[in-house]
């Protein structure tokens, strides 16, 4: 059993920004940089429990959304019978474990229809399952090349085809990647670290207080962990449906002109390239007026989530604290 | 020795070493105290103690795995059944240690000599508590919730500290140990000990693992917990969580059912140990716990008479260093700024080898290394899922029966991939010309940025220092970068130039490890003015150091890099450092260069 998402004592930035990727899954992510020990793995794998579900086309082994775009297979069904039956799905949190091979993360033939009928057939791997879903990966600076490759080989094109052992087949794998790490232990790539949407820092905490709770808990939920989900039951239902309030109502929620310029004058002070950076925090600051219940994003909102969306995308020197250049981004967020 | 060998130490006869014992026991009552790590040299009893240790496990019924050192990742995590597989034309699994141990204890002896890969997916999976196979075609996952007890030797490696984390407790093997109890360790081995029955012990485990169950924490105690922990500033939550679970088997361990501060105090050691900054030798906590784990006291004060010794050398040698006229001005700079370094690519070469680390990728020898992909073209290790995928589709048409028909054909080859680290030695020149304007400072920048570099790549880093008249290895090849960077700010600046006795020392210090370690490559970066002006042997001083620099680049498996600190716009510039990397063959950086420009902007922009 794992532990549940809304008894993580404190460390509110990590779950904010893993909130309002479920709430709008284009914002692309989140990587979680922090300290041995402060729970970041366990509030990733605690997400699972709270994640609404999503229409997908009935049968479809890739979780295909209804308006495209369509796997191999899908594309058949079309051809075949005209139109597709959609049912409902819950979104998952697929991990990506270190010791994974490149047939697995790719999919492969399927030996065993292979012997039967003496037929090619695609066999899904882990990219096909992370499509619409979470991709989870631990220690991801830890995470082999090879493997890197792959992933942001699909990761741009939000497709990944296959082309080896004989199938060619090609399906949707768009995944929303969330990351854990510790930087002690070695850099990301920087064209992996710019695919995370966002980006928290999670620190252990120092007060003594939040302390016991957090050692209270975890005893309460070791010693009779079904006890413990019942009384944190209505708090994880709260939020669930406060999340998918917050899915349903997110595409009526207006963008002021003052917030994109927030947006914009952010960026610019900031120098930074390209322009993923403006679209992930208009996208950020959206969801989370969304999960507010507010029907326009302020400028307020994109200072909320601006820390997020900027942190790993700041120029900095490697091994420099972060606190400190995370002052540097707060002083130009207040001159706004 | 048939003798010796045919006796085994129980348990219950094993010497002294009462903190071990005590830890190991109480992970055996609670194993969420999370499993131990054994520190000590070698030949202090740890794995002794361990397989006296399996036994009582075996007993209790409780599974118990030994992780061999040559394991590959495949019999870890488990993977393809070859035989089975090939009988019965579909793929069968196998079951991995992580699968096996679920419920138990895994023994990982020399921990920080197994391969990093290999420890990436233990940690991993015990983190989760659920074994995911994703490979080879495999998908599955399995429960794997298992402790771990490791021993290391903490003069054969470096160990994490982002491993260390996950060990609960850590104990430090006793070195000190008076000569009765001596004596009666050597009788045991040469003639046997009482045939002492573990029945008894084991009734006890039993009873304490029931009453563990009972064993009740007061909110004070809990709050006393926090505070301990808080004191150490230890990083994370675990030691919090760790030292509950500890006390309270500690307090079932004395048969108690409600834990007191007395119980937090006395595990506290074990669980803090390996969480501090450096691995260090007991503390005064740890002997604290001896008073109370009932050992005598004359012990005790030994140790600590052994303990405050190294402090009074420290001030000995401080004064002594004082006390040394010294014509020039000798002067300690602080360390300058890190700064983003490019990323250094040496040479590949076509050895295939052992060894393990991040810098540069080798191809694996023998059955370690990473399974990276298939291939057509002939290896050592057959990739049994691609032979099969490959056979597959044909084997209605061969005719296939009771088993796969697999022909020439459909062989499919294992590439693995391994990357390996260096040894990086620094040579540093503490000449007083690297004192003027800062240079050393920024020197000591560049070097910082390097060593972080190098802790990431899982490198070794070894530095030599040269000033005055003579060079030393001031830091011995180790991992530690904290170890490191600690003897980098110690290094002075001042005096003279021995540039052909620091390159000397070089030779000498990689000439030594290629005998130990002949698979390793090495990676020598000298900094320096190139303002020499002492000679090693008496002879011209360019001559000497040319015929130093041919002899070291002629050594296997080494690279070089020269990084020149020298000021270029003054009227004398020697541009020996430039002379140096040409008979050296080495690559040759200005120290301003060596920063990636981008960063170097940054770096003036904070300056502002």
């Amino acid at each position: 059993m794992i532990f549940l998402f809304t008894a993580i004592v404190n460390q509110e930035e990590m779950k904010l920004a893993l909130v309002l990727n479920v709430i709008d899954p284009s914002i692309g992510g989140v990587l979680i940089m922090g300290e041995k020990g402060t729970a970041k793995s366990t509030t990733v794998r605690a997400l699972a429990e709270l994640l609404p579900e999503i229409d997908v086309v009935k049968g479809c082994r890739f979780s295909c959304a209804q308006e495209g775009p369509f796997c191999s297979e899908c594309l058949e069904r079309i051809e075949n019978n005209g139109n597709l039956e959609i049912e409902k799905k819950k979104m998952r949190v697929v991990e990506l474990p270190l010791g994974v091979t490149e047939d697995r993360v790719v999919g492969t033939l399927d030996i065993e229809h292979a012997i039967k009928r003496g037929e090619k057939r695609f066999e899904p791997g882990i990219l096909a399952e992370a499509n619409r879903n979470f991709l989870y990966v631990d220690e991801v600076n830890l995470l082999e090349d090879h493997i890197v490759d792959l992933l942001l080989d699909s990761a741009a094109m939000g497709i990944n085809t296959v082309e080896r052992e004989g199938i060619s087949f090609v399906h949707p794998a768009r995944f929303i990647l969330v990351g854990t790490m510790n930087p002690e232990e070695g850099e990301l790539r920087p064209q992996l670290l710019d695919r995370f949407g966002l980006c928290v820092q999670v620190n252990s905490i120092r007060d003594k207080a939040l302390r016991m709770e957090i050692l209270k808990r975890k005893i309460e939920f070791d010693d009779d962990p079904e006890g413990f989900y019942k009384k944190w039951e209505n708090k994880q239902k709260e939020l669930a449906e406060k999340i998918i309030k917050a899915k349903e109502r997110l595409k009526d929620v207006i963008v002021s002109e003052d917030a994109l310029s927030a947006v914009v004058e952010i960026t610019g002070e900031l120098n930074l390239d390209g322009h993923r950076a403006d679209i992930v925090m208009l996208k950020s600051a959206r969801a989370y007026a969304s999960f507010n219940g507010k029907k326009e994003v302020s400028v307020e909102d994109v200072k909320a989530v601006a820390p997020f969306a900027l942190k790993h995308r700041l120029k900095r020197l490697p091994f420099e604290d972060i606190t400190y250049e995370a002052e540097k981004l707060n002083e130009v967020i207040k001159r706004i | 020795m048939k003798l010796l060998r045919e006796f085994k130490v129980n348990f219950l006869n094993f010497v002294n070493q009462e903190n071990a014992k005590l830890t190991l026991l109480l992970n055996l009552i609670e194993p969420r105290c999370g499993g131990v790590l054994i520190v000590g040299k070698k030949g202090t009893g740890k794995s002794t103690l361990i397989k006296a240790f399996t036994e009582i496990v075996k007993d209790v019924g409780i599974p118990i795995y030994e992780l061999p050192m040559n394991a590959t990742e495949e019999a870890v995590l488990g993977g393809i059944d070859i035989e089975n597989t090939i009988k019965y034309g579909k793929r069968v699994f196998q079951k991995g240690f992580l699968s096996k141990v679920n419920g138990g204890f895994l023994i990982i002896e020399d921990i920080n000599l197994f391969p990093l890969d290999i420890l990436s997916v233990v940690f991993e999976t015990q983190a989760r508590g659920v074994n995911i196979i994703e490979r080879e075609g495999f998908k599955l996952s399995e429960p794997s919730n298992f402790q771990i007890l490791a021993t290391m030797n903490p003069e054969e490696a470096e160990f994490s500290s982002h491993f260390l984390d996950r060990f609960g407790l850590c104990v430090f093997m006793d070195e000190k140990i008076d000569k009765e109890k001596k004596k009666e360790i050597i009788k045991l081995h040469c003639f046997g000990g009482e045939e002492n029955s573990i029945d008894e012990l084991i009734g006890k485990i039993k009873f304490w693992r029931e009453i563990s169950k009972k064993v009740y924490v007061p909110d004070d105690v809990k709050e006393f917990i926090a505070e301990v922990v808080l004191n150490e500033a230890v990083s994370g939550h675990r030691a919090d969580i760790y030292l509950y679970y500890a006390s309270k088997a500690f307090a079932a361990y004395k048969g108690e059912t409600i834990v007191t501060e007395e119980h937090v105090k006395v595990v506290a050691p074990f669980v803090l140990n390996h969480r501090r900054r450096f691995i260090e030798p007991p503390s005064e906590e740890q002997e604290h716990s001896h008073e109370s784990s009932n050992t005598n006291s004359d012990e005790n004060k030994e140790k600590k008479e052994q303990k405050t010794s190294p402090i009074k050398n420290e001030d000995f040698e401080n004064a002594k260093s004082q006390e040394i006229p010294s014509s020039e001005k000798e002067e300690i700079f602080p360390v300058g700024e890190p700064f983003k370094v490019k990323r250094l690519i040496l040479r590949k070469d076509r050895l295939i080898r052992t060894v393990t680390g991040r810098r540069t990728k080798t191809k694996a020898k023998g059955r370690g290394g990473r399974y990276i992909r298939s291939l057509i073209q002939k290896r050592q290790e057959i990739a049994i899922d691609a032979t099969i995928r490959a056979s597959a589709p044909f084997q209605r048409l061969r005719g296939m029966k009771d088993s796969l028909i697999i022909l020439d054909e459909d062989l499919r080859y294992k590439e693995k991939e391994r990357k390996m680290s260096h040894t990086v030695i620094f040579v540093v020149d503490g000449s007083g010309s690297m004192g003027a304007q800062q240079r050393m400072t920024v020197a000591k920048g560049a070097i910082l940025s390097l060593l972080m570099d190098c802790y990431q790549k899982r490198d070794k880093v070894s530095m030599i220092g040269f000033r005055k008249d003579k060079a030393e290895v001031v830091l011995p090849p180790t991992s530690s970068t904290e170890l490191a960077i600690k003897k980098l700010k110690e290094i002075p600046t001042g005096g003279k130039t021995p540039l052909a006795a620091g390159l000397m020392e070089a030779y000498k210090l990689v000439k030594n490890l290629h005998f130990k370690h002949p698979e390793m490559r090495f990676l020598i970066l000298l900094l320096t003015d190139g303002k020499v002006n002492v000679s090693l042997t008496g002879k011209p001083l360019f001559e000497e150091i040319q015929s130093i620099c041919f002899m070291l680049r002629d050594m296997p498996a080494t690279d070089f890099i020269v990084i020149d600190t020298e000021k270029k716009n003054s009227f004398i510039k020697m541009d020996l450092a430039f002379k140096i990397a040409e008979w050296l063959n080495a690559r040759y950086f200005l120290i301003d260069e060596i920063k990636s420009d981008t960063l170097a902007q940054i770096v003036s922009f904070y300056k502002k």
